[in-house]
């Protein structure tokens, strides 16, 4: 028994350790079954919901990119009903579901999370903000200060439910989305979701993915994530979920350094469906070696140069 | 004869060993590959392939595991881990990484994957129409049938000789083979489906079996219909997982809908497919 104290406290969300997996990488979770003891790890994500099931885009979805893929799925999923009637019972107990959702009206978003508010197993909410509105024509929820508010204030209202918000990082100012979340009562901040990005096929002219655009994710964005996870720690006292190409334990501790309570393993979930795991083990032999009593003490470690840097 | 065969083994994640890789024609490679606690696999399913050691930090370029369809198992024997080998063509940055490895090199591995062939009725005839790598997917379905009692017959397709895999082993395991080449170079001169008439022009077989291009598998899919013949095709497609999370295999259905051809297939009823519709 190590005598590394591993728990912490995300937005309210108690966590036996500070690795999850993120959605739209994890399924509903009783996929990687054969895989992973879902107890060696904090909790995850599960995929994205929306208030009926949703069909995702044509062929091709994915495509490989330096260090990173790109994907277009366009959010498919069962529904919040048949997650909530399906998926949750089928969880082993002792397992912490984060639960998250996505619409493309804010009302919508209000009751995918009022139907999963008192779900059992669900320990907390984290809204998808990177999301197009319908009613303003498509354009992110997280790309507007005054859009967020009002999407998170609408999901404050429907759900006693730890909630996170995660952000897009297509923007300019992250400290600003994160303050937003915070004025309107979320409990957390999740990000980075994936880099929006487009790949081109020279031979045929044509881009690789069928819905042209498509997000980028893997080791390639980690340095932006680490980045933009930094900037949003020191914009706002609520607690930050860092995630972006997450390969192994010594990724996981630069989040927490760089102002992350916990962490979220994404595009490695498909090459290693164990990785979370062990992820999680290295963080306690990390502590071990560096003599650190709690993993919690890692948040915001970052020990900065002496000379003033540009922020 | 359900496509939802029942005989599924749960899938493993683990570090296999490169026991050796040669050379099976052309851009071809064997790979053979020792895999403790492998629980094999049935006709049709596939791994997903890493190749390298991890490390610390693992390899991120290229990012993602290539799936390969398990050609056939070796039982351990006595004291050594079970093996399972793939045939595959080198064709890409994935594929020559694999190419380079040596003998005792490290390769992580997810599996077995996928919905599997289904068997015909005992006593039935059945035929495979294999093309290119496609022909990888089709081996252990030929023996097993063959096994089994079931009067198969074994055709397959190439570009020429050299390009040809698997042909011996074919041969050797006793099942009646029919072979095309596009430049005549070995057997028929034409495609697979040139082959496909000849097959069928006897009593009626009670499955057809494709794998191969687009192109041939939606030729004797719409061979399959004609005739009023069950048909499976196995499909490819990019994936990053391999075990219906990524999302990202979906093949368009005539339903309007989509399959994943990891979880749902690889193997489809042919008839099911949108063929017009696949990039």
């Amino acid at each position: 028994m190590s005598a590394v104290d591993t728990r912490v406290n995300l937005g309210g969300i108690a966590l036996r350790n500070p690795v999850l997996t993120a959605s739209g990488t994890f399924g509903y979770g009783t996929e990687f079954a054969p895989f992973l003891d879902l107890t060696r790890i904090g909790g995850f994500v599960a995929k994205s919901l929306t208030l009926e099931p949703r069909r995702g885009n044509p062929p091709p979805r994915i495509a490989e990119a330096p260090s990173g893929m790109l994907n277009a799925i366009s959010l498919e999923n069962v529904g919040v009903d048949a997650f909530v009637r399906e998926k949750l019972p089928a969880l082993p107990e002792g397992v912490v579901v984060v639960a998250s959702l996505f619409e493309t009206e804010i009302e919508r978003y209000a009751e995918v999370a009022k139907r999963l508010t008192g779900a059992p197993r669900v320990a907390g909410l984290e809204v998808n903000a990177s999301c197009p509105h319908v009613k303003s024509g498509g354009i992110e929820f997280g790309q507007r200060p005054a859009l967020l508010a009002q999407l998170v204030s609408a999901v404050r209202r429907a759900t006693e439910l730890p909630l996170l918000v995660k952000l897009s990082p297509n923007v300019t100012d992250i400290g600003e989305m994160a303050r937003v979340c915070e004025a309107e009562g979320a409990n957390g901040i999740s990000l980075i979701n994936s880099v929006q990005a487009l790949e081109v096929d020279a031979e045929t002219r044509r881009p690789v993915l069928s819905n042209v655009l498509g997000g980028l994710s893997g080791p390639a964005i980690r340095p932006i994530a680490l980045r933009m996870v930094w900037q949003a720690s020191r914009a706002v006292k609520i607690p930050i979920c860092g995630m972006g190409g997450i390969t192994s334990a010594a990724d996981a501790v630069k989040f927490l350094l760089c102002g992350a309570t916990a962490v979220q393993v994404g595009t490695q979930n498909y090459l290693e469906p164990h990785i979370a795991g062990d992820v999680a083990d290295g963080l306690v032999a990390y502590a071990e070696r560096h003599g650190i009593a709690r993993l919690a003490d890692l948040t915001g470690a970052l020990e900065l140069p002496a000379r003033r840097v540009p922020t | 004869m359900s496509p939802a065969s029942p005989r599924r083994r749960a899938p493993i994640r683990g570090v296999g060993r490169v026991v050796s890789l040669g050379d099976e024609g052309g851009v071809n490679r064997r790979l053979v590959l020792a895999l403790p606690g492998w629980p094999g696999s049935e006709p049709g399913q596939f791994v997903m392939l890493s190749p390298g050691e991890r490390g610390a930090a693992p390899r991120s370029d290229p990012l993602l595991p290539r799936p390969m369809a398990v050609y056939r198992t070796h039982a351990a024997d006595g004291a050594g881990d079970p093996a399972l080998e793939i045939l595959f063509k080198v064709h890409g940055r994935g594929t020559a990484l694999l190419a380079d490895l040596e003998p005792g090199a490290q390769v992580g591995v997810v599996g077995p994957l996928g919905t599997p062939f289904p068997d015909p009725p005992l006593g039935a005839r059945a035929v495979i129409a294999a093309g290119g790598t496609g022909i990888a997917s089709v081996y252990e379905l030929a023996a097993h049938l063959h096994a089994r009692g079931v009067h198969v017959v074994v055709l397959l397709g190439a570009r020429s000789a050299r390009d040809l895999m698997g042909e011996a082993d074919f041969a050797a395991s006793g099942v009646p083979l029919a072979i095309a080449t596009e430049d005549g170079s070995r057997g028929v001169r034409g495609l697979v489906t040139d082959l496909l008439d000849d097959a069928l022009s006897g009593a009626q077989p009670a499955a057809l079996y494709a794998c191969g291009p687009t192109p041939m598998m939606a030729a004797v899919a719409r061979q399959a219909e004609q005739r009023g013949i069950p048909c499976w095709a196995s499909l490819e497609n990019p994936m990053a997982c391999g075990f219906g999370v990524c999302l990202g295999c979906a093949a368009p259905l005539r339903s309007g809908g989509f399959a994943l051809v990891c979880r749902d297939g690889p193997v489809l009823p042919a008839h099911e497919v949108a063929w017009e519709s696949l990039p």
